[in-house]
């Protein structure tokens, strides 16, 4: 057990008020000096590529989604955030999303469909943002989610030089 | 007939100029809060947050107005108009500033009413205004109002009579009670030969003593027991809600106005102007006004500073320390004046 | 004739091969040729297993081709068989394109359950891989990718052997071979989306299936086919507790085996009907929507007021329902009849029975008499009051009769979904087939269990609970 002794206070310090004094003289030096506040709507959060916000589909070039709709971002979703229906197309790559759905109000933002996703069609994007009216205005589908590639190519960046760090760990 | 209208027109003013003040005071609490805490404050309404407190009026009109179940419902109703009227009619007797003008050979001067207990009345309708806080929350029906009523009549028992004691050395001075004769007598002259002649350099000890109490009669931290949001939620005001929560804090920053400008005329000359008897009287105005914003700032500073006292604090504060020092200088001051 | 698997002494059947040994005992064998309904052709390898016989040494052999003998050693998990096994699977992966992501197979594909269980995750070979065809048509059911396709030929060998009209053969040498059909004619018959099933990659799919949902989505309760009167047990699959998206055979030595015919499973299109609605009765306006009791209250008030009841059930009523109609035609005090439609020209010699009544023994050992639409309809023109109760009573009867009728009999439909026709008074919403539970009894006296894969709509109730609720009404009055 430790006994922490009590200071004895000196004369100054029992009168109180050259104390009180001393302390309105940090608060009067606080005022001057520069605000950390941050005008949040104006000044944006700064984003890094590991900045995880909410998920975004990828689109190629020619304004095709990469998303096959195989369902494993559905599954591996821990919040049952996404529904996925999908359907033939004529193109090589046979399949599409018919509906592509994220429910924002469930999205926990945790990136499990990113890890999951076998074509490197959905991306933690940057953009954090969520505000309407409706629940049913936060559930997003293709039209609202889809991005090109090249909007998302930071993250899709950094996510490849990770895992390309791993893979070379993990094969020595 | 003219006095009469002159008498209205400077009543009309001077309320105004109050509650608008009040206004700004919320405003400015914010503000100096924020920039002690490295924040910005309001800064979305108007031109630097300046219309905030409008904002605020517009929100407080559209609350729901509630009366808690088992209240008394008039005195519920009436305590916020107590506290808010009490701090309102006190501020007729503070002098403002010196003559106006001459009609009809009467003099105007820039307060309401020049009465001759001025003093007196100050504190007798400043005191009102404790009795809103205590009805407001004995009548709630909720505990947390009533201990933050049942403290602040203990407080303002404890520190009632200090302040009253510190007044009372002032005008055994000054030999009158009239706040007007008790600036005119700090306007001429000078204290030691080279300082305004002003009570405050004659009576310091007051000086702190009546300050200190100020903020306890004002229920403002760190004396703000009737409040005490970390205890007792939100004190006398937990259940009020609306334009009745609104008047509360109107009467507590008119409280705080009035106090600071007590202060002003007692301890640093009121509307006079250092050094400048002649001075026109928009001067002395604008010289009251400045030294009642330092005081206001005053309030507004040691707030974001120093953390509430211990109940029990307060108490041996006030009787086993404020009591006996401001009996004492009474007793230099009456030595002092006989003499 | 007792052999060892895996070092346990086990009984086995000595006319089947190993690999049925195994099977048969819960030791895994992988196997894609095999199929314990078709002849084993030992094409794929993928069931090599290491095996001691008397003092020979340990070898691996083909489970599917061989015969088990008396004293036989079998270690399926030997480090051996697993060498096998991976180059097996390695060859076979050579040229299977990876678009699992796709594949309407993936999540029961054995390819890919193998696979993870070896753990091969790269190839050797440095060739590039062959392209076939990926999205060939078979006829109006099926889809045919060639490239996806392992050539273990269980889809030729069903028809070969099940069917008995082969249609499908391989095509090609060596690394060129492929599945084809003959001609390239479509595929024909009524057994086809069986091959589906026997495929185990994802090369033959169903059309009507394709892309519709991802297999691990499914929601799967065993249940009984109600097409014809065979009865075949069946899964019926359900995405998010909506609509039913595929019903596939389920094994049953007794009735269908493997097996079901296309009827049975294409009726997962006729399991989602549109426009269900609780309750309607005859207003001013047609009929119009309202409170299952209130339409219950109607229904009684009639059977009071009235005299000549007729009810006529459908043979898609459980054998419970059944039971309560009974008592229900008992109060009525009229004869309990059940509608028998004539046989279908669907009829076939492998599972089908062309007779679209899948509880007709049922009903009959109950004592319901068959009646054809004919009759029915005869009995209906001198009829006061008619209840027609169950399950798909106003298809079997036909539309347009039932428009035909006149207004003064006053007709009580409860079906799953009923038509405007103006003789009807009131119609109540039921339950179907893959939202009710209960008993159906096939031709030949098995027991068939259907079950409930998903909930009813709301408002739509049970159709026991609904004869439960005329019962009552009707002893209150007695």
């Amino acid at each position: 057990m430790v006994i922490v002794k009590r200071k004895e206070l000196t004369l100054a310090e029992r009168l109180y008020i050259p104390e009180v004094l001393r302390g309105l003289r940090i608060t009067l030096g606080k005022m001057f000096q520069p605000k950390s506040t941050r005008q949040y709507p104006e000044e944006p959060i700064p984003s890094t590529e590991v900045t995880r916000g909410q998920p975004r589909l990828a689109e190629n070039e020619d304004g095709t989604l990469r998303c096959v709709s195989c369902g494993m971002c559905e599954i591996a979703c821990p919040a049952y955030a996404i529904t996925i229906d999908g359907h033939e197309i004529d193109r090589p790559i046979e399949r599409e999303p018919e509906r592509f759905e994220i429910d924002f109000l469930r999205c926990i933002l945790c990136g499990f469909c990113e890890e999951a996703c076998p074509k490197e069609a959905i991306w933690m994007s940057d953009e954090l943002e969520l505000a309407d009216t409706t629940r049913k205005g936060l559930i997003y589908g293709i039209e609202k989610l889809k991005r090109p590639a090249s909007a998302l190519q930071k993250r899709i960046d950094y996510v490849k030089r990770i895992n390309d760090r791993w893979r070379t760990f993990s094969s020595t | 007939m003219t006095v009469l209208l002159a008498t209205f027109i400077k009543a009309v003013v001077i309320f105004g100029a109050l509650v608008s003040a009040a206004g700004l005071a919320t405003l400015a609490e914010r503000k100096v809060s924020a920039w002690i805490q490295h924040r910005l404050g309001p800064n979305r309404v108007g031109p630097f947050g300046a219309l905030q407190p409008l904002a605020d009026g517009v929100k407080f009109i559209f609350k729901e107005e509630f009366v808690p179940e088992g209240a008394t419902r008039w005195l519920f109703i009436l305590a916020p108009a107590i506290s808010a009227m009490a701090a309102m009619m006190s501020v007729a007797v503070i002098p403002f500033g010196g003559l106006v003008t001459e009609i009809d050979g009467t003099e105007i001067y820039f307060s309401i009413a020049d009465l001759d207990i001025g003093a007196l009345w100050v504190v007798a309708i400043g005191g009102l205004g404790i009795y809103g806080v205590i009805l407001g929350g004995w009548a709630s029906n909720s505990k947390y109002s009533l201990y933050g009523g049942l403290r602040a009549s203990a407080q303002m028992i404890s520190y009632e009579l200090p302040l009253i004691l510190s007044i009372l050395a002032v005008v055994a001075m000054s030999d009158t009670l009239n706040l007007r004769e008790i600036v005119n007598i700090q306007t001429s002259g000078t204290a030691f030969g080279f300082l305004p002649n002003w009570n405050i350099f004659y009576q310091p000890l007051a000086f702190v003593l009546f300050v200190v109490c100020t903020f306890a009669e004002t229920n403002r931290h760190p004396f703000d027991f009737a409040e005490c949001e970390s205890e007792l939620v939100g004190g006398f005001h937990t259940e009020y809600s609306s334009m009745k929560f609104a008047l509360f804090f109107l009467g507590e920053y008119c409280a705080m106005i009035v106090m600071a400008s007590l202060t002003v005329t007692l301890f640093l000359g009121g509307f006079s102007v250092p050094y400048w008897e002649e001075a026109p009287w928009y001067l002395g105005v604008a010289a009251f006004v400045a030294k009642t914003a330092f005081f206001m700032f005053l309030f507004l500073w040691v707030r974001w500073t120093l953390p509430r006292f211990r109940y029990d604090q307060l108490m041996n504060l006030g009787w086993k320390v404020f009591l006996p020092l401001s009996l004492l200088n009474i007793l230099l001051t009456g030595l002092a004046v006989s003499l | 004739m007792k052999i060892t698997v895996n070092g346990r002494e086990v009984e086995v059947d000595p006319s089947k091969p190993l690999i049925a040994a195994c099977h048969d005992n819960e030791v895994d064998v992988p196997n894609y040729c095999y199929h314990p309904g078709l002849t084993p052709v030992g094409s794929c390898r993928i069931c090599q297993v290491e095996v001691q016989e008397g003092e020979r040494p340990p070898r691996v052999v083909a489970a599917c081709r061989t015969p088990v003998s008396e004293g036989m050693i079998v270690d399926t998990n030997s480090e051996a068989a697993h060498e096998t096994r991976r180059e097996c699977l390695e060859f076979l992966l050579k040229d299977h394109p990876l678009d699992c992501p796709i594949c309407d197979k993936a999540g029961e594909c054995t390819l890919q359950d193998y696979t993870y269980a070896e753990g091969q995750s790269s190839g050797q070979s440095s060739e590039p891989r062959q392209n076939f065809e990926k999205r060939k048509s078979l006829g109006d059911k099926i889809v045919l990718d060639q490239e996806r396709c392992i050539l273990c030929s269980r889809c030729v060998r069903f028809f070969e052997e099940v069917t008995e009209k082969p249609q499908l053969t391989v095509a090609g040498l060596g690394s060129r071979s492929r599945i084809e059909t003959f001609g390239d004619r479509d595929l024909t018959g009524n057994y086809q989306g069986n091959i589906t099933d026997l495929c185990p990659v994802g090369a033959l799919t169903l059309k009507n299936f394709r892309f519709k949902a991802r297999v691990w989505n499914l929601v799967k309760k065993g249940s009984t086919c109600g097409e014809c009167s065979r009865g075949c047990s069946v899964s019926v699959e359900v995405l998010r507790q909506g609509e039913v998206k595929r019903i596939r055979p389920r094994y049953n030595e007794q009735v269908n085996r493997w097996w079901i015919c296309d009827t049975g499973r294409f009726s997962s299109d006729r399991a989602n009907p549109e426009g269900r609605v609780p309750a309607l009765l005859r207003g001013y306006s047609g009929l119009e929507a309202c409170e299952v009791e209130d339409a219950l209250d109607s229904v009684t008030s009639a059977y009071r007021a009235h005299d000549g009841h007729l009810l006529v059930v459908s043979p898609w009523v459980t054998v419970e329902e059944g039971e309560a109609l009974l008592e229900l035609a008992a109060s009525l005090k009229t004869e309990p009849i059940f509608l028998s439609p004539t046989p279908s020209e669907l009829k076939d010699d492998l599972l089908h029975t062309g007779d679209p009544c899948p509880n007709r023994r049922g009903l009959m050992d109950l004592g319901f008499i068959p009646k054809s639409p004919e009759e029915v309809r005869e009995l209906l023109s001198t009829a006061e009051t008619a209840t027609l109760f169950g399950e798909r009573i106003v298809e079997l009867i036909g539309p347009e009769p039932l428009d035909e009728l006149p207004t003064s009999l006053r007709l009580f439909l409860f079906d799953v979904s009923g038509i405007d026709a103006p003789a009807i008074a009131v119609h109540c919403g039921i339950a179907s087939w893959v939202e009710r539970g209960g008993t159906w009894v096939n031709i030949d006296g098995h027991v068939g269990r259907i079950q409930a894969t998903r909930p009813a709509p709301a408002g739509v109730r049970q159709p026991l609970s609904l004869i439960e609720g005329l019962l009552a009404a009707q002893e209150a009055v007695q």
